[in-house]
């Protein structure tokens, strides 16, 4: 079943649409807005990288980190000052941009400028925080909460649709496996595509190890690869990754952000493997083992 | 059975729509278990958002379901409940008599069947018990 297409952007930016047999779309960006020259820069180099792969893309950085491990981390450059900057990179690179928000009162403040409201995976159940995105009318990237099932993750689709917002995009960032760990389940994405909305693999929090090293989280960059191509290759329409020009010195997510020399290598193989998937599904149809329950 | 009880039509003993469990195609089978234990009645009618009939879910085909399913119960919980329910049923209309809907329910040895407009909307559900309860005053009349 193709899914339904979302469509993200428009009038002053590109429009990208996501789903159905469309492109594969990359969400990426620096976890975090670290400063405004930071941020253009970034923009403007994943901007070329993506338009010589001709992939559609959506700039991603937050201006609130809410949910890092300590009290002394890194928690973001704020609500105005972030958007100030997101602004800017919507003006100056023509590309839609994506961004979280933690509580329910900036979500409003924030599709003010914003193209696409992400829900941070820890809030993924939140009524007050899923029924803000949705009442902004923005389309809304739900992240799979890394405690929560793929089937049950219909109940956060619910709330947001209680709005009357059926624009939504399903991430899946990783699964808890006992403490400190996560691990991929593949059969999340089509268990996810069955809600009708396209579903994206956020590649750089999967191989996250949560909070791993006492106060701060580490990660494990080499497997990135990998399962991107795995991903791609079961059936996603988005790939979201964080991307840094020195992750070591990043102010959030040093453990896991993709260091952006190796971003051309990786995209270049998921548009491949996602165009194989598409030219398959076209020569011989829709996956179809049925069970009869 | 009596005379007058083969008169009746099944208007008098329906159960009426609101008096069933009847539900959109999307409740989750978890939701619509709790509907029909709440209506105390072993069946499951799903309707369009026009109350036309879709689909039919009852007891015997949770029993089923169970037997068959490979998924986790949490997920077999989550799924839609159309995606379980049979879409093929045999329905009566409200002038059907009682004793021809009682026939019926013999006949398929079921314990309900679905009353339907000529548009196909539902307008109740005769179940076995109340049928037999008529039965049973006409016969002692």
């Amino acid at each position: 079943m193709m899914s339904k297409i979302i469509s993200v952007g428009g009038g002053d930016v590109a429009t990208v649409n996501i789903g159905g047999a469309g492109p594969l779309v990359f969400l990426g960006g620096p976890c975090a807005i670290e400063s405004r020259d930071h941020a253009l820069e970034m923009a403007g180099r994943i901007g070329a990288i993506c338009k010589a792969l001709d992939i559609p893309w959506i700039y991603k950085s937050c201006y609130d980190k809410d949910c890092r491990s300590s009290i002394g981390s890194f928690h973001g450059i704020g609500i105005d000052d972030g958007l100030e900057i997101l602004a800017e990179v919507r003006v100056t690179q023509g590309v839609p941009v994506v961004c979280d928000f933690s509580d329910a009162e900036w979500a409003a403040q924030t599709a003010s400028v914003v193209d696409f409201i992400q829900i941070p995976a820890y809030l993924c159940r939140q009524t007050h925080v899923l029924l803000a995105a949705g009442e902004t009318g923005k389309p809304v990237h739900l992240k799979k909460g890394q405690f929560m099932s793929p089937w049950n993750m219909k109940n956060s689709v619910r709330k947001i649709e209680s709005t009357g917002n059926q624009q939504i995009l399903l991430t899946d960032r990783g699964t808890f496996f006992g403490y400190n760990m996560l691990v991929n389940d593949y059969r999340n994405f089509p268990i996810m595509a069955e809600s009708g909305y396209p579903v994206c693999f956020d590649a750089t929090h999967s191989v996250q190890l949560p909070t791993s090293m006492g106060n701060i989280s580490g990660g494990q960059r080499e497997f990135i690869p990998a399962l991107v191509r795995a991903a791609a290759g079961c059936g996603i329409n988005a790939l979201f990754m964080e991307v840094h020009d020195n992750p070591d010195e990043a102010l959030s997510d040093a453990n896991t952000q993709l260091d952006i020399r190796y971003l051309e290598n990786i995209l270049a193989q998921a548009k491949a493997t996602h165009e194989v998937r598409l030219s398959l599904l076209s020569q011989w149809g829709e996956d179809n083992v049925h069970v009869e329950c | 059975m009596s005379t007058s009880s083969a008169n009746r039509t099944i208007e008098d003993i329906l159960l009426k729509p609101d008096a069933i469990p009847a539900m959109p195609p999307k409740t989750m089978v978890k939701e619509a278990l709790e509907m029909m234990t709440a209506g105390r009645l072993g069946l499951a009618c799903v309707v369009d958002r026009k109350g036309c009939l879709v689909g039919l879910f009852t007891d015997g085909d949770l029993r089923r379901l169970l037997l068959r399913s490979q998924k986790p119960l949490s997920a077999l919980f989550a799924d839609d409940i159309i995606d379980h329910a049979r879409t093929e049923f045999m329905s009566v209309d409200r002038h059907t008599s009682i004793s021809e809907a009682l026939s019926l329910l013999q006949q398929r040895e079921i314990f309900d069947l679905p009353v339907l407009d000529s548009d196909g909307k539902l307008e109740g559900v005769i179940h076995l018990h109340p049928a037999l309860r008529a039965l049973l005053e006409s016969d002692g009349e």
